[in-house]
């Protein structure tokens, strides 16, 4: 084989290698890493979410809905999409953007008494940003 | 009137720019090739116009004028003299205007080296003449920052987001903008090489500090970025793989790519086809970063306001360059024979293995944060790709990178001699992991198989680039030589490795719990003892504040941290800052959470080695803009 055509082989096996490699992670990366977004009318009415798997939350967190226990960091308050609303329970310290009225998206997994245990509440940066899953399922209503 | 002033400025610079973008190939066409004459001159005063334009926005903030709504929704008269300085950036419109004055200040740049007028130079500037021009159409028609509220403009302003009012902000825009747009020029070069027909080593050698200029910058925006969310958001955190980080991120990736294709093509004569594609490529990636940022059709931290009319804007931008250019590689680009030869195990190789992992990981990366977009648009579900996608994929082709690092010193071009320093390289190796091991098993305990990988990585790259070679030479002018004319590698190389192992030893060993104190109390997390002393509110110039004083006590030393809840009354919005203490080994970090009765709850944190992340990122930087100064003192020599 002459050098020339001998180093196309070589590149052409190493790009081969890269590319199978990398479309292996990908393909099980994102197999093992997709979290489905799900409404409350989703979980409640349709009973798409299956009890114990890991998802993403989203709506408006419904007004006068909020308590806190005062011995502990535990948290509940109902997120909605104003059809229908679910509680949702979180352990620890909510963001600063948090609060009755604004939009969030919590995630976590739905426990079989039918609450949302959630294990983070996602942040945003600015309080007239509305994340756009929580701005879509608004907007169908 | 100063703001129409900078309308009107800008507006000029649209017509400008249109002048010198695209004439000069209408011309061409019917055969006048008086515009050609002028690209030079213009393109200098379109520059200053942009530059006045922004400085009139600048003014419009420092002296309060909110009949500008762009003023209006980010200041505020109590808000410190410097932020409304980078408030002027501070959101989408700004920006924008920032940015397109970055373009054209690289174009300036451009046009001082490289003054000579011959097609090649005309070409490229034309180029980014029309890159220039489409961004300032998309301000005029979309997003235009000198918009009135008139007549009844409001007498207070909206207040900057006061997550922005910090110092590491100031300078996070600018930086990781002139990296982001200084990709134009070497996509302007590749175009004007490929429609000269000028394809040969000499355009890489010219292209090369370009390069290596925006990747600096590139590195120096997203680590500020990143040191930035590690104080500012008050999560100890200090990558989220959000996808507007990702789209910061992989355009850095293709240029470290072309960074090493270049020089092979330069020194060899190799990839020159490659290198072009990868020009196109990190100019796109750039692009299309800036689409998913300004069309928010990701969900991401980074807050632009959604707007579907700029999506397609930017889009139709991002075509015509990209496609545009591709066409003219496809067709017009006469394909080199490349006649050199390589053996497997020389460095030719070896940068194509690295060429081979960037793009790889910068398209893996790139298709795990628009597959949310893929997904919703098939399923009509949407979802969203947790971060640990982006943890598990990116560490084989770590691995894979300190590997070639390591190595890199050692292989020649054409062929590797001899292979004998395998064996030290890999005693030294194993001696600095089993130290390293020992010390930070004293330090903070067991580790796990991860830790070890990114040891070993770091012990690796350590010996490959600094240790092994002064040891092995007797003669100390050698050494003073290697360590002279390898300085840059050296830097950048190192810097990778600090990385790696600060990021190693954070995520093995960092401690994190929530808890709730009164006045008084104390608690133990580890080895430190964190006191709660006292809590007190404070009134400043455009906030309230609630600080808490903590005192974290260790091996017999006591440190004071305070951590505070700020309201801003004017943004109606609540901020936490974080208590950050930080020692050789280790961050102590504390954020206040509510108040609930008598107590407080907290966040404590301890976070070992968070430092050499952005240690290493800065060691990166410097190794870069060192490489940028020398290649172009060389081009300097031969020109």
């Amino acid at each position: 084989m002459n050098p020339i055509r001998k180093q196309r082989v070589y590149a052409l096996v190493a790009i081969l290698l890269g590319v199978s490699v990398a479309i292996f992670l990908v393909l099980n990366g994102l197999k093992q890493n997709l979290n489905l977004f799900y409404t409350p009318t989703q979980v409640i009415k349709e009973n798409l979410l299956e009890v114990n798997k890991l998802a993403r939350l989203g709506g408006m967190v419904k007004e006068n809905s909020f308590t806190e226990h005062t011995n502990s960091l535990m948290k509940s308050f109902e997120i909605t999409d104003f059809n229908e609303s679910i509680m949702v329970v979180y352990k620890g310290i909510l963001p600063d953007l948090f609060s009755e009225g604004s939009g969030v998206v919590v995630q976590g997994m739905l426990t079989e008494e039918g609450s949302f245990e959630a294990s983070e509440v996602l942040a945003k940066h600015d309080e007239n940003y509305m994340p756009p899953e929580v701005a879509k399922t608004l907007k169908y209503k | 009137m100063i703001p129409e002033l900078g309308h009107l400025f800008l507006i000029s610079a649209l017509v400008l720019t249109f002048v010198t973008g695209f004439l000069p190939y209408i011309g061409a066409v019917i055969g006048r090739h008086v515009f050609f004459n002028y690209v030079f001159a213009i393109s200098k005063f379109s520059f200053l116009l942009i530059s006045i334009s922004l400085i009139c926005l600048i003014y419009s903030f420092l002296v309060d004028d909110f009949s500008v709504m762009y003023v209006a929704s980010n200041s505020n008269t109590n808000l410190p003299f410097y932020y409304k300085l980078t408030a002027t950036w501070g959101a989408h419109e700004g920006s924008l205007l920032l940015w397109i004055f970055f373009i054209s200040l690289w174009k300036v740049l451009y046009l001082n080296r490289n003054g000579s007028e011959e097609n090649f130079n005309i070409i490229a500037l034309t180029i980014i003449n029309q890159v220039v021009f489409t961004f300032i159409a998309f301000t005029l028609f979309t997003s235009n920052p000198f918009e009135r509220i008139l007549p009844l403009s409001p007498i207070q302003g909206n207040d900057l987001n006061p997550l922005l009012q910090d110092f590491a902000f100031t300078i996070h825009p600018p930086l990781l903008y002139l990296g982001y747009s200084g990709l134009v020029v070497p996509f302007a070069m590749a175009v004007a090489a490929m429609l000269t027909g000028n394809t040969d080593s000499l355009w890489c050698r010219f292209a090369r500090p370009w390069v290596l200029l925006s990747s600096g910058f590139l590195t120096l925006g997203i680590s500020v970025g990143s040191w930035w969310a590690y104080y500012e958001l008050g999560w100890g955190g200090w990558w989220f793989w959000d996808p507007v980080e990702n789209m910061a991120f992989v355009p850095w990736l293709v240029s470290v790519a072309l960074i090493h294709s270049l020089i092979t093509s330069e020194k060899r004569g190799l990839y020159r086809n490659w290198s072009l594609l990868l020009s196109i490529l990190a100019f796109a990636t750039s692009l299309l970063g800036t689409f998913l940022v300004r069309s928010g059709i990701l969900t991401s931290v980074h807050a632009f306001a959604l707007d579907p009319e700029r999506g397609v804007f930017i889009l139709a931008i991002f075509f015509y360059f990209i496609c545009g250019s591709l066409l003219i590689y496809f067709f017009k680009n006469s394909k080199i024979r490349e006649e050199a030869t390589y053996n497997i195990l020389s460095k030719e190789f070896g940068f194509l293995l690295n060429n081979i992992l960037l793009v790889v990981l910068a398209l893996s990366i790139l298709f795990g944060t628009i597959f949310p977009l893929i997904y919703e648009a098939i399923n009509v579900r949407q979802i969203s790709v947790g971060a640990p996608y982006f943890d598990f994929l990116i560490i084989p082709f770590a691995v894979g990178l300190s590997f070639l690092q390591g190595l890199g010193l050692y292989l020649g071009w054409h062929s590797t001699k001899s292979f004998n320093f395998l064996i030290r390289l890999l005693v030294e190796t194993f001696t600095i992991m089993i130290i390293i091991f020992l010390v930070l098993y004293f330090l903070f305990g067991e580790g796990n198989f991860y830790l070890l990988l990114s040891i070993l990585a770091f012990s690796w790259i350590l010996s490959g680039t600094i240790l092994d070679k002064p040891f092995n030479t007797k003669n100390s002018k050698e050494i003073r030589d290697f360590l002279y004319y390898r300085a840059e590698v050296i830097f950048a190389h190192l810097g990778t490795a600090f990385l790696i192992l600060g990021v190693g030893v954070v995520s093995t060993y960092s401690m994190e719990t929530e808890v709730l104190l009164a006045p008084g109390e104390e608690f133990k997390l580890g080895d430190s003892k964190f006191t709660f002393k006292e809590i007190k509110t404070r009134k400043e110039q455009n906030y309230n504040s609630t600080q808490a004083r903590l005192s974290v006590s260790t091996n017999n030393s006591s440190y004071d941290l305070i951590t505070e809840k700020r309201y801003y009354p004017f943004a109606n919005q609540m901020m936490t800052e974080a208590g950050i203490k930080t020692l050789i080994t280790k961050d102590f970090y504390v954020t206040l959470g509510d108040e609930l009765g008598e107590k407080y709850s907290f966040r404590l944190q301890i976070k070992p080695f968070v430092r050499w992340i952005w240690f290493g990122a800065l060691m990166v930087a410097i190794g870069t803009f060192l490489s940028a100064y020398r290649q172009r003192k060389r081009n300097e020599k031969i020109s």
